[in-house]
């Protein structure tokens, strides 16, 4: 499973995923796009009604934004600047932004992965409609996963003598096979 | 040749006026290498040689300068790379 066939240039890019796969591809996304919705103001920041951007206004005009306690955050949301003050006055224009791109292409790929899920298919052969974002996703779960689980260079050897016994040792295989997943991703791009 | 047209050959003049921008992006341990070769194709128009290049720098000296330019071009940039999950900073161009 997880098998890519076709290309975006032929518009017949397709991935094979199993219900358990699924399952555990949305359970993820949902859980990120929690963990990205904790500041729920994002949804006010570009609207065309006239209360929503007159909070947006009252947003601007906030003090900087320091970075977001929670690990993960900080690295999907990193510093742009060394300089703690630069970083949080930059912080203050784009993070709003940057949380809501990374929040539409969650929600992309659980609008992917539910349909089959809600239709109780054994499997699914899902149509990927916009590679990029399913791409750009993909690589988010991966980030978010390998703060949780302290990923660094030597995981995988680790990961490979680890007894199954191991609480983490099934969460790791998820990360590998993310990453394989996304390498077969880039293969068919 | 005379020592003080010697001094003034060496005379660094970077420090006169602004140094430009650089946007770096560092190294960590879970961005795939062909994944991050893709990213610089796509938002910086490079070669595939030259983008392997580059992150090949990034992973063997842990940093490499992606792009230089103005302040604003380069917090253009680090949002893009923030946007597709490469941990990239911006600053003045380093000559020390």
């Amino acid at each position: 499973m997880g098998e890519f066939k076709g290309t975006p240039a032929t518009g017949d890019l397709t991935v094979a995923l199993s219900n358990d796969e699924l399952h555990i591809l949305i359970n993820l996304v949902e859980q990120l796009l929690e963990l990205l919705g904790e500041r729920n103001f994002i949804h006010h920041y570009q609207s065309d009604d006239p209360f929503a951007q007159l909070m947006a206004a009252q947003l601007m005009s906030m003090e900087p934004l320091s970075a977001p306690e929670d690990p993960v955050l900080n690295r999907l949301l990193p510093n742009a600047y060394a300089d703690p003050d630069a970083a949080d006055e930059f912080r203050k224009f784009t993070e709003p932004r940057l949380r809501q791109i990374k929040q539409q292409h969650l929600l992309y790929l659980r609008e992917q992965l539910v349909f089959p899920v809600d239709h109780e298919l054994p499997k699914a052969d899902i149509a990927i409609s916009d590679a990029q974002q399913w791409l750009l996703a993909l690589n988010d779960l991966r980030l978010a996963l390998a703060v949780r689980l302290e990923v660094s260079v030597d995981t995988f050897e680790k990961f490979e003598l680890m007894p199954d016994s191991e609480p983490k040792k099934s969460l790791l295989a998820v990360y590998f096979w993310l990453g394989g997943i996304q390498e077969k991703l880039l293969d068919h791009l | 040749m005379s020592t003080e047209i010697e001094e003034l050959s060496e005379l660094d003049l970077s420090k006169f006026f602004d140094r430009p921008w650089v946007c770096i992006v560092w190294d960590d341990p879970v961005n795939l290498q062909s994944y991050v070769t893709y990213v610089f194709i796509k938002l910086f128009g490079f070669s595939k040689e030259k983008a392997n290049k580059l992150m090949m720098q990034v992973h063997t000296e842990g940093k490499a300068v992606v792009s230089a330019g103005s302040r604003e071009a380069m917090e253009n940039d680090v949002q893009r790379l923030h946007e597709h999950g490469l941990w990239a900073t911006l600053q003045r161009e380093d000559h020390g």
